[in-house]
């Protein structure tokens, strides 16, 4: 006799329910609500959304066009650095450290720059959605480029052949998974970037609309732009993982940051990071002197030295802008906290109730490619525009990536030591803490290091777009007020704080890493 | 057959003083005078780490020798390298995961600039035993399928030296037995030079014409035992008494070589 085998629940069908269920409860905490100028109901959303189809769908393929031109130049710039890094090995760490810095530039504050400096016109939207996907990828990239197993390398050097016969029959395919992992992260960070660069001073495109709704406290345009920005931000992950699966054979690999730095000794790292600064200076100043730009908006290096040190007032501007920085790292520093902390206690527990891991997984990973920014409205209308919501904001930013990054790197566990712990009758709490979170350690230093920038992000826009403090608020008001000289300090201290921070994380992550899991710091 | 300096028939390998240390001061082969002759199987067995695969290496043109010199045909590795001819099958098969068996086989062909030859390929695979296999991918064979497939790989090229570094180690031990039957007669009948690092006294016995048995880290020479067995080896060689008295000394040296290397455990 042979036991029936239950045929499987088709998924779809309990992931329409689920959905209903939220809407249902999304509908009943609206209407609970109404009047507090905090919820839309999901009825209203639609409703909304179908009256202004017009004006929507216009924004919304404005949106679009910057975000695929920005999507295109910034992966194409992603390959390049790549290739430059690969074909010149000894430059890969001042290239890599430039990639970071600039990455590191806040956008809320490099839109407004770019907008004076390309004038009207979508210049400013297509380069910061450019700005907001290279690094994503050009770092998933460079591993995949270096990911193929030495052998592979020796059949071809044994052959008599060199670097390029590597790139063209090994290293270029066995980068693209990696290359689409990247790219699926790009996706809807392209999305984000086209969106900031329109709460700029852009005359068309989600974003305009998003600035007009939020002065006019009108919340079911806020709640209606905000669910279309999410819902493309998650089709376009999809369609991007859908395309790597329909290509590869291979699945796309779980990448969220290059392996930490191999520990360098002397001063190798120390000369490294004053090339990089040293090229950064030179490549501002050389920009600006080859476009003839005007140095009433367009500062040199010198402008920032003089108004900081130099000018009658710089006392006051460097008390102003310290002031700034006090407010915002008020918030930032315990959303990002609470953000790594939340996402990787988070996983854990959920090691310990693997019933509800798939489903919390699945949510997660669709929630991390919304990007929070694109949200940050809906946030300060539940929260309010206090410390709260903008902290609760930055931690959400962080909280996704750590959670899924932990998620994977609790799998990690050898199992051949986890059978160990089961041959002993060790209990789950014994084999968590022994061989799980050791496992989960570089994951979440990954997650730690990546989220720094996106952290600088959040706060900022979140301070530019609602609380009228910090170091995002001061920038919007230097912006507003020409104050270029303001504007231009404030992207260097906090660009410069931001690769401290991400080289700080990286040193704490390199001392717990040669304890527990010292192959990822060999030389 | 003596040695040739050519780049065509069977090269033999000169090694003078040849060498190895490693960044951070491990010494992995102490200098070392040694040469392989033209056309014969040469296996080389050792301890794990003894430096067996380093001087593979060094032979391939992988590695670099600290001081001494080898000479493959009387040039230098990189010399036959760059005529092809050339190839090295690894421990992992390192089969390209994206390409089919057809296709890694003939990646070989690309690399050593070669035209295609389609029905060299496809005899190949049925010479290695995976007919109708052709079109899989890597990761739909099995172990041994694989090690086949980088074997025929690396023979489509008609090789003159052939580096063999432990390739049935990652395999059970009825398919390493099969493989170690079946694949040289690929490279027997070329009278193809080829170099064989394992680890197991049976297999270098099956395989090789002479044995060079290393010390423990750094490799030295403990014993040069040559194995005159009649070629073609059928599968009921192992149990004959010459057999066994080849692979009886061999044991020996090597115990002998750990020996040297390591004071008993009661003494220590």
């Amino acid at each position: 006799m042979t036991a029936a085998i239950p045929a499987p629940t088709p998924r779809w069908p309990r992931g329409l329910f689920s959905l209903a269920l939220l809407l249902l409860a999304w509908e009943l905490a609206a209407r609970a609500l109404a009047g507090a100028y905090v919820l839309a109901a999901p009825s209203d959303v639609i409703l909304h959304i179908a009256q202004n189809a017009g004006l929507l769908g216009r924004a919304l393929r404005e949106t679009l066009a910057n975000a695929a031109a920005g999507f295109v130049a910034g992966n194409l710039a992603a390959i390049c650095l790549a290739a430059g890094a690969l074909t010149w090995p000894r430059a890969a760490p001042v290239i890599a450290g430039l990639a970071l810095l600039v990455f590191c530039l806040p956008l809320v504050a490099t839109g407004p720059i770019l907008r004076v400096l390309y004038g009207p016109g979508a210049g400013p939207q297509v380069t910061l959605a450019a700005l907001a996907v290279y690094y994503t990828t050009f770092v998933p990239l460079m591993v995949g480029l270096r990911a193929a197993p030495a052998s592979w390398f020796d059949l071809v050097r044994s052959y008599g052949r060199g670097r390029v016969a590597e790139l063209v029959h090994v290293r270029t395919r066995a980068s693209l998974p990696y290359l689409f992992a990247g790219l699926q992260i790009a996706a809807p960070a392209a999305f984000l970037g086209a969106m900031v660069g329109e709460f700029t001073g852009a005359e068309r495109g989600m974003g305009v609309l998003t600035i007009r709704a939020m002065r006019t406290l009108d919340v079911t345009a806020i709640w209606s732009l905000a669910v279309i920005a999410a819902a493309v931000s998650i089709l376009a992950y999809a369609a991007v993982g859908r395309l790597a699966t329909a290509l590869l054979t291979d699945r796309p690999p779980v990448i969220l940051s290059p392996p930490v730095t191999p520990a360098h000794t002397g001063w190798r790292p120390l000369a490294d990071a004053v090339v990089v600064l040293l090229v950064a200076v030179a490549a501002w100043w050389g920009a600006m002197e080859a476009f003839g730009l005007n140095a009433f908006f367009a500062k040199r290096p010198d402008d920032l030295w003089q108004a900081l040190y130099m000018a009658p007032d710089a006392a006051q501007t460097r008390a102003t802008l310290t002031a700034a920085l006090r407010e915002t790292s008020i918030y930032l520093l315990p959303g990002y906290a609470a953000g790594l902390a939340l996402g990787a206690s988070l996983a854990v527990a959920l090691t310990l109730a693997p019933a509800l891991r798939p489903g919390a997984t699945a949510l997660a990973v669709t929630l991390r490619s919304v990007p929070i920014v694109t949200t940050a409205p809906l946030l300060v209308l539940l929260l309010g525009r206090g410390a709260v919501g903008t902290i609760a904001l930055v931690a959400t930013m962080v909280f996704f990536p750590t959670f899924v990054a932990c998620i994977h790197g609790l799998r990690q566990a050898p199992g051949q030591v986890l059978d160990v712990f089961d041959s002993y009758a060790a209990g789950p709490v014994a084999r968590l803490w022994h061989v799980k979170v050791p496992a989960m350690l570089p994951a979440f230093f990954a997650a730690a290091r990546m989220s720094v920038p996106a952290s600088v992000l959040a706060v900022t826009v979140v301070e530019w777009l609602a609380t009228g403090r910090g170091i995002g608020s001061l920038m919007a008001l230097s912006a507003s007020l020409s104050d270029y000289d303001m504007l231009w300090s404030a992207v260097v201290v906090i660009s410069l704080l931001s690769v401290l921070g991400h080289a700080a994380v990286g040193l704490a992550e390199r001392r717990v890493l040669s304890v527990f899991a010292a192959e990822q710091v060999a030389v | 057959m003596g040695a040739d300096t050519g780049n065509t028939g069977s090269p033999d390998i000169r090694c003078k003083g040849l060498a190895k240390v490693f960044p951070g001061g491990v010494e992995a082969i102490r200098p070392l005078d040694v040469t392989f002759e033209g056309g014969r199987t040469t296996a080389l067995v050792g301890p794990s780490g003894c430096g067996k695969s380093t001087l593979l290496r060094i032979i391939a043109g992988l590695e670099t020798p600290s001081s001494g010199e080898v000479r493959v045909g009387g040039a230098p590795p990189a010399e036959i390298q760059r005529d092809a001819g050339l190839s090295m099958a690894f421990q992992d098969p390192s089969l390209l995961p994206w390409r089919t068996v057809r296709g890694n086989i003939e990646l070989a062909l690309k690399l050593a600039r070669r035209p295609p030859a389609p029905h060299a390929v496809e005899n190949l695979i049925r010479l290695v035993g995976l007919d109708g296999f052709a079109g899989s991918r890597p990761a739909e064979l099995s172990g041994g399928m694989r090690q086949r497939a980088a074997i025929a790989r690396a023979m489509v090229t008609e090789p003159r030296l052939l580096l063999l570094d432990e390739p049935f180690g990652a395999v059970d031990e009825l398919t390493r037995r099969q493989l170690a039957e079946d694949l040289p007669l690929l490279w027997e009948p070329r009278r193809t030079t080829a170099l064989l690092v394992t680890h197991s006294v049976v297999e270098s016995v099956l395989l090789a014409d002479r044995v060079l048995v290393l010390s423990p880290r750094p490799a030295g020479i403990v014993a040069d035992i040559p194995v005159p067995l009649p070629r073609p080896r059928a599968a009921g060689v192992a149990e004959t008494p010459e057999f066994r008295s080849i692979a009886r000394a061999v044991a020996e040296a090597l115990a002998r070589g750990m020996a040297q290397a390591r004071p008993p455990l009661a003494a220590q």
